[in-house]
């Protein structure tokens, strides 16, 4: 049944693409403008998303008539269970991206660390000696080493006292 | 001899060195694939010089694939999906106290498949790059639309998918400032999406943050081991060797084939050459069983596989898998352009990175044998201590290669599509080929139409991009061939019954 959605989002996807892709300026010098590439794409999205439809529904009328003859009961298959905690990394990197300008990108992977270390069930002072001294490692290689201006933060007054 | 001085020297041995360490760590430790090291990898091989940083991939690549045996041995869990052919095999000679002797013979296995790719690679390249010297704008189109077909139609599972998630993949690469008008396109208003899309951001979201996902969406894991191991890594491996030898060339030379086809890499050349291991073996009823003889034949042809792919990356700039489209698009940011040039412009970059392959391959052997005493302390490694810290990673190298934000956002976007993909059964390589070939394609197309008024018939007009254009709608018409012949085939049959 995914399979259906998949091509639906594909075939929007598509359309979306082709529209937008009209959009794009042409040259009369040339006769296959930007727009060539992006439209192809789109077409394929929809030609492609239409025969995952089609395909999926076939399969699934095929799956339902055998089933239902074999045991009517079977004919709806229970939905697949996913984790909701599937969301945390995503959450993560958005509360990175919000907070590291006020709080500084040291401060804020290891609260990241530490509480998803703690969201699975780590041993407090495990995931608390491990966050602060990997984060601090990361810190380091990025900042040090490599030179990357990693946000500094506001909260701690631009710097951490022990990595000056 | 150029070459020589570039690899040996403090700063490369010591990359080198810490390149094993880490690639066999992430390869041991389930959930986490060679291909994912390697795009770990990318934010600090940026910041290094060429020659280290390619060591840097490759020791990294061969690691990985070797050590995901260790927890397939212990656990029946593939470290990485190219041991999945064999996990079975290992783990049931494991069951029978010989996980040491599966793991020893897998690892003289992986050395020598690698080593014999390697080879292959050095004889085949140079000669194949003078040919390659004379290709066009024709043939480069053609080549890169031969390496996308490739892609879905090697494929394991649905090729719908695969196409889908190739034009995902080219779509990508669209963004940004049109090549010949200069207008913007798909670039939404935000500057930083004008030079295009950077490789590196999308390949971490592709391949780290869409497993991060999975491993968070899966239930908690459970990591007991009940194998015991007290027997010798290679007291039986030259029995082994003597009985198999013809195994072990077969599965590199499968391998090697398999690694240079643009898509397939080396789960896929584990998973083949095991089969054809499987219907020639004289006792294929003892597969499943423990058999050494498919470890053998497995084993080796993953590890050729990533040198196979390296074949077309350096002479096309063709990416073989997933790991050499992640070298192009470093080699591409840092300026240089993968191709038959670099093996004549007397820099000794390409001798270089030979001798890293033969060392890498080499320092396997001891390196492997230490992992596989350690190999409970990788296993054991508790992964909800380990994940947070590869999040956080990710986060700050995606940002590092611009020092961007943007790149952090689009890490995202791309990491959740790619997570819906995944687990709707979308394969990833064709993306992250399209991604590196679709400007290929585009930009070839476009000048070779310039060059010739809009002619499309100029396609077919060199006698090379003829061949590969035959190559490529032969390639397209196969499924139908096939049914055709097939149909004709039983047709025959019932008629003469």
């Amino acid at each position: 049944m995914r399979d259906v959605f998949a091509g639906i989002g594909f075939m929007i996807a598509g359309i979306v693409t082709i529209i937008t892709a009209q959009q794009f300026p042409t040259l009369p010098s040339l006769q296959y403008g930007p727009s060539l590439f992006p439209s192809l794409v789109g077409g394929g999205f929809c030609i492609g998303g239409a025969v995952l439809t089609l395909n999926a529904l076939w399969q699934r009328r095929k799956a339902a008539a055998q089933a239902v003859q074999d045991d009517p009961t079977l004919a709806t298959s229970p939905p697949e269970k996913m984790g909701w905690a599937m969301v945390l990394p995503p959450i993560a990197i958005v509360f990175y991206i919000l907070a590291s300008d006020y709080l500084g990108a040291m401060l804020t992977i290891i609260i990241i660390m530490f509480s998803l270390m703690l969201l699975r069930k780590t041993k407090i002072y495990v995931a608390l000696i491990t966050s602060v001294v990997m984060s601090s490692a990361i810190y380091f290689i990025f900042s040090h080493y490599l030179l990357i201006p990693l946000p500094q933060g506001v909260l701690l007054g631009g710097s951490l006292p022990w990595i000056s | 001899m150029n070459g020589v001085g570039l690899v040996l020297n403090f700063e490369t041995i010591l990359v080198i060195l810490a390149a094993s360490l880490f690639g066999i760590f992430v390869g041991a430790v389930p959930g986490l694939t060679a291909t994912m090291a390697v795009a770990l990898l990318v934010p600090l091989t940026f910041y290094m010089d060429t020659i280290p940083a390619i060591a840097a991939i490759v020791t990294t690549s061969a690691m990985a694939i070797f050590a995901g045996d260790i927890p397939g041995t212990y656990l029946n869990i593939p470290g990485t999906p190219a041991s999945a052919a064999y996990v079975g095999e290992s783990y049931a000679l494991a069951k029978k106290g010989r996980a040491r002797e599966a793991l020893g013979i897998n690892l003289v296995c992986s050395v020598f498949g690698g080593i014999f790719g390697t080879i292959i690679l050095i004889v085949v390249a140079q000669s194949l790059a003078e040919v390659a010297l004379k290709f066009s704008a024709f043939e480069y189109f053609w080549l890169a639309v031969l390496g996308l077909s490739c892609s879905i139609f090697i494929s394991v599972g649905s090729r719908t998918k695969a196409f889908l998630s190739l034009l995902f993949g080219i779509l990508l690469s669209t963004v940004g400032l049109d090549m010949m008008s200069g207008a913007p396109r798909f670039t939404f208003g935000v500057p930083d999406l004008m030079a295009g899309i950077n490789f590196i951001p999308v390949m971490i979201g592709m391949f780290a943050l869409n497993e991060l996902m999975s491993y968070y969406g899966s239930k908690s894991e459970k990591k007991t081991i009940s194998v015991v191991d007290k027997d010798s890594v290679f007291h039986n491996v030259p029995g082994h060797i003597k009985r198999y030898w013809r195994n072990m060339v077969r599965g590199s030379s499968i391998g090697t084939l398999i690694g240079a086809l643009p898509g397939a890499g080396a789960d896929i050349a584990a998973w083949i050459s095991y089969g054809v291991g499987k219907g020639r073996s004289k006792d294929s009823a003892k597969y499943g069983t423990g058999n050494v003889e498919g470890i053998v034949d497995a084993s080796s042809a993953n590890n050729s596989g990533i040198s196979g792919a390296w074949v077309p990356a350096l002479v096309f700039g063709i990416p073989g898998d997933s790991i050499t489209a992640i070298v192009i698009g470093v080699l591409y940011m840092k300026g240089m352009n993968p191709g038959p040039t670099i093996f004549m412009d007397g820099s000794g970059l390409i001798y270089a990175l030979f001798i890293v392959f033969i060392l890498a391959n080499l320092m396997m052997l001891p390196i492997g044998y230490m992992a596989i005493r350690l190999s409970k302390l990788f296993i054991l490694t508790p992964s909800r201590v380990l994940m947070p810290i590869i999040l956080c990673f990710c986060i700050v190298g995606a940002f590092a290669i611009n020092n961007s934000v943007v790149d952090i956002w689009l890490m995202l976007i791309v990491g959740l599509v790619a997570y819906l993909l995944a687990v709707n059964d979308f394969p990833m390589a064709p993306a992250i080929l399209g991604l590196v070939l679709g400007s290929v394609v585009e930009n070839n197309f476009m000048s070779a139409m310039l060059r010739t008024g809009g002619d499309l018939t100029s396609f077919f007009a060199r006698p090379i991009s003829a061949g590969l254009g035959v190559a490529v709608i032969l390639l397209w018409c196969s499924p139908l061939l096939i049914k055709a012949y097939r149909y004709q085939k039983q047709k025959t049959e019932r008629a003469s019954l």
